[in-house]
């Protein structure tokens, strides 16, 4: 088809639509970096500009002294490093024991994880408080989970709920529907047990359910603020999301030390959204829902 | 028992009956955790809801915590500005996803690029987009009011008026969900036969009219799914409002989970809390109960 000029100038008329709204969305991101590496002068109506006058590290190395930052860091890392991959081993076993074993009550198990995405954690947040605080034997508890703060304000309790995920689950289960009943069956011939099936045919070949599950759950775990705000109690328990919070104080905020902290807590999800932006995509594309 | 009768493939006829124990040794950690962590609690907020429990006692009150809550002026406040923020983001953000889906799928050079700008603002943690707003909609320093009086407008206190605050955390809402609807609309169309359109542009028909005859309808489970998403999202806002505004100026801006935190965290009234809590529970099963119902008709971006 041959293209009219009218067709042209309204192509490149939409073009300059979406560029700007484009300019607009990014906007508020780019905020965050340019003020990062802002004087204060320069935070000033007066002194406004968009591109800051230096690229001065000084902002980030003031805001990392302000609380204790390598420890924020160091508690969001582990804490997302192993979420991730023990969520990942549990939940693909789990998904692929629902796609491809025959049991009974496979439906309403499935079922029960499907309700699991539907329901809001924060109606539950509460007994979920108080089952933690009420683990026998830790965190200064006696055997009846009496008189201390159980898993409160520790690894585990930001670890182990999040070990299995509904959403994780029901992905991995949709994943392994789409295999080859033969794989299975010529490993069977072959005399490999149900866990030797997964391990050797089934997860080889989940390189993309993998990735797709690593990114949603390594952003999900390290945005999260809501979970930890409640689980945590001391400062040295706070994950990076909760650190931001101590710049926000009562006589003013020092913008540009605030955004020079936020630019380095966003940092890693930015990374990993700039390598592998295709599996995000996929993620959500393929079931429309975030971890 | 393991006989088959004829067909085709005994083999795999054998299989399905077989009942592989093995898998429920699979799923024991996640339904362990599930049970505990999920289940369980989800079942102890309703019971809760009858107690007075504050953390360390509790009796039960029957009713009562649910005849309160209805009377709570905060808590019906909250009420109303979620179901406000729901109203003013849910339409404008899909809108706009849908129009950047239909212009990056068919017409605009770049779209490898821009696909993944539009979805930046969902990656990015709550926290740190609510710090770059602040600094945004600040009075004194913030960009808004220096765009405002540079065209001569009268600069707003924004976050801190009573009027505008929730305004400002819609558009805020709208921001960070738009790319995700882009995203999700995107592969609803992609999965629209091409063939539809070109039959459409033989019978000489235009691109408004393929958009409203061919994508609109063709999109119609896509976006009965993302408005269900939407919903029960917009009914968990509460790291933007708790970071922003803790609810203010004057209850401006409290939502139903900053009211649960505000009254089971800050309060320790877990059990009033709680009755609170099971009202989005509520809310959020006959939402979900309206998707299973209504929502598998075109059966492309639904569950299951």
């Amino acid at each position: 088809m041959k293209h009219t000029r009218a067709y042209n100038a309204g192509r490149w008329l939409t073009f300059a639509g979406v560029l700007l709204l484009c300019l607009l969305v990014i906007f508020p991101v780019y905020i965050i970096f340019s003020t990062a590496f802002k004087t204060p002068p320069e935070l000033t109506m007066a002194e406004f500009s968009l591109l800051p006058k230096s690229f001065s590290l000084e902002n980030f190395r003031v805001a990392m002294s302000k609380g204790d930052w390598p420890r924020y860091f160091f508690n969001s890392v582990l804490v997302t490093v192993v979420t991730v991959v023990g969520s990942i081993f549990f939940n693909t076993l789990c998904g692929y024991s629902l796609a491809r074993l025959s049991f009974r009550g496979r439906k309403v198990i499935l079922m029960l994880f499907i309700m699991g995405i539907m329901i809001p954690p924060q109606s539950y947040i509460i007994p979920q408080f108080i089952i933690l605080r009420s683990v026998p034997l830790m965190g200064g508890n006696d055997i009846l989970g009496q008189g201390g703060i159980g898993l409160l304000n520790s690894y585990a309790g930001l670890i182990i709920p999040f070990l299995s995920g509904s959403f994780g689950v029901f992905l991995s289960r949709q994943f392994y529907l789409t295999f080859p009943k033969d794989l299975d069956e010529a490993a069977r011939i072959d005399g490999c047990s149900k866990f030797g099936i997964y391990t050797r045919i089934y997860m080889p070949l989940s390189g993309s359910l993998f990735a797709t599950l690593t990114i949603l759950k390594f952003v999900a775990t390290w945005n999260d603020f809501f979970y930890p705000l409640i689980i945590t109690n001391s400062k040295d328990m706070y994950t990076v999301q909760l650190g931001l919070q101590i710049f926000r104080g009562v006589s003013g905020t020092e913008w540009n030390i605030l955004m020079a902290a936020t630019l380095i807590t966003i940092l890693p999800v930015l990374v990993v959204f700039a390598c592998a932006q295709k599996y995000f995509i996929k993620g959500i594309a393929t079931t429309g829902l975030k971890a | 028992m393991t006989t088959t009768s004829a067909g085709t493939s005994p083999g795999r006829r054998r299989k399905k009956k077989e009942s592989d124990a093995i898998g429920y040794l699979f799923m024991l950690p996640n339904l362990i955790i599930y049970g505990i962590f999920v289940f369980i609690p989800t079942l102890c907020t309703i019971f809760y809801s009858f107690t007075n429990f504050d953390l360390f006692n509790w009796k039960f009150v029957g009713l009562s915590n649910y005849s309160k809550i209805f009377k709570d002026s905060f808590f019906m406040k909250a009420i109303g500005n979620t179901l406000l923020y729901a109203a003013g983001t849910i339409f404008i953000s899909m809108a706009i996803g849908l129009l950047l889906a239909v212009l990056l799928n068919a017409f605009v050079p770049g779209r490898k690029l821009f696909r993944p700008l539009f979805y930046l603002p969902n990656t990015i943690s709550v926290i740190a987009a609510c710090m770059a707003w602040l600094y945004i909609y600040n009075p004194n320093t913030g960009i808004l009011n220096y765009l405002l009086k540079l065209f001569g407008g009268t600069p707003q206190s924004w976050l801190l008026d009573v009027k505008l605050s929730l305004l400002c955390i819609m558009v805020m809402g709208i921001w960070s969900t738009l790319g995700y609807n882009m995203i999700v609309f995107t592969s609803g169309l992609q999965g629209i036969p091409e063939y539809l359109y070109e039959a459409a542009r033989i019978d000489g028909a235009g691109a408004w009219v393929q958009f409203t005859r061919i994508t609109m309808p063709m999109l119609a489970p896509t976006t009965f799914f993302l408005f269900v998403m939407a919903v029960i999202n917009s009914f968990q806002v509460f790291g933007q409002v708790y970071t922003m505004t803790n609810g203010g100026p004057m209850n401006a801006t409290t939502t139903i989970v900053h009211q649960i935190y505000m009254n089971g965290f800050e309060g320790y009234k877990m059990g009033y809390a709680s009755s609170q809590a099971v009202f989005l529970l509520v809310i959020t099963t006959l939402v979900t109960l309206l998707t299973f119902r209504y929502g598998d008709r075109g059966g492309d971006a639904d569950m299951a």
